[in-house]
């Protein structure tokens, strides 16, 4: 119950399972499901089975929830964001979310402020900057 | 969050299905993998299955006494959703009821945000009721709104998380569709 009770992204307490693993950003999601739906839908003689109402309606929520479609701007998007010291789960967030201002980027990940982090004020504008500037060209 | 995790699992393969060879053995364990993985939708510790994307690793099949099947160890990658507490998250409102309303996010669209967690949101009765506050925002069926979770929980029976959600911090609450 206790490791329960601590869960708490905001401080990235996520457990150390969830901390290494791989967390994918909703735009990241909305490729890879749409190509699987494809590939199911060719290969699969009974394509219903195969596709679940869970998969189903995550390809409707990320399909929305993308900030960029198009592969390039998807690529793009993480690259500048792995250029700065950020767990994957706070790139993800950061991805998914696109604060506009520094406040609203501390807000939504305030782990990015926490002591001891490499990341002051300055590099967070530039990181937001750079972010907004792949939506604006895509 | 979307997470990419690694998964063994053992798939079975009915004895009359093993009249197949080769290519026809793996297209029959890639597919019944995708049936099983599809049909299991979720785990507490991991969230909602979404889809396989990259198989691993068939190993050894062992025959099973009795039935004659056979069961092959599988390794292979895929794409979970789970829900953490603290995260901050857009969703997509369902439902308005007078205490609160329920949102979709993700596979689930069990995520309720409480009066109580809105508290500058008056409820506005009517044929479409709705949450509003002083400034007029308005928190309508559809609306996208940006939440910070307080609380998720497994429920084994129905095999689906639930969450209670709250707008109180900043920069939450509901966005404007061209945002977005």
């Amino acid at each position: 119950m206790s490791g329960e009770e601590e869960e708490n992204a905001a401080e990235l307490k996520i457990g150390d399972e969830f901390l290494k693993a791989k967390c994918l950003m909703n735009c990241e999601v909305a490729l890879i499901l749409e190509h699987k739906y494809e590939q199911i839908q060719q290969m699969s003689d009974d394509p219903t089975n195969q596709i679940s109402q869970v998969f189903e309606k995550s390809l409707q929520y990320v399909k929305r929830f993308s900030r960029y479609k198009n592969p390039d701007a998807v690529r793009q998007a993480r690259e500048i964001l792995s250029r700065y010291p950020l767990a994957e789960f706070e790139l993800c967030v950061l991805g998914n979310l696109c604060p506009e201002t520094v406040e609203e980027g501390i807000a939504m990940v305030p782990s990015i402020k926490n002591r001891g982090r490499a990341l002051d004020e300055e590099a967070i504008e530039k990181m937001l900057t750079d972010l907004s500037l792949i939506k604006k060209f895509e | 969050m979307f997470l990419k995790s690694q998964l063994s699992w053992n798939v079975i393969i009915p004895a009359e299905n093993l009249d197949v060879e080769g290519l026809m053995l793996q297209k029959a364990i890639v597919i019944r993998l995708l049936d099983d993985f599809a049909s299991k939708k979720a785990s507490k510790s991991l969230g909602y299955f979404m889809a396989v994307t990259t198989l691993e690793r068939i190993g050894e099949g062992k025959v099973r006494e009795h039935t004659g099947d056979v069961l092959f160890p599988v390794e292979f990658s895929c794409i979970t959703f789970k829900i953490f507490r603290g995260e901050i998250l857009d969703g997509v409102v369902e439902k308005i009821l007078k205490h609160g309303v329920f949102l979709r996010c993700g596979p689930t669209d069990k995520v309720y945000l409480s009066h109580q967690k809105m508290a500058d949101y008056k409820y506005v009765p009517g044929e479409n009721p709705i949450f509003m506050n002083e400034k007029m925002s308005r928190i309508e069926k559809d609306t996208v709104v940006r939440f910070i979770v307080v609380g998720a929980r497994y429920v084994e029976a129905e095999k689906e998380f639930q969450a209670v959600v709250s707008l109180e911090g900043d920069y939450l609450g509901p966005i404007s569709q061209n945002a977005v």
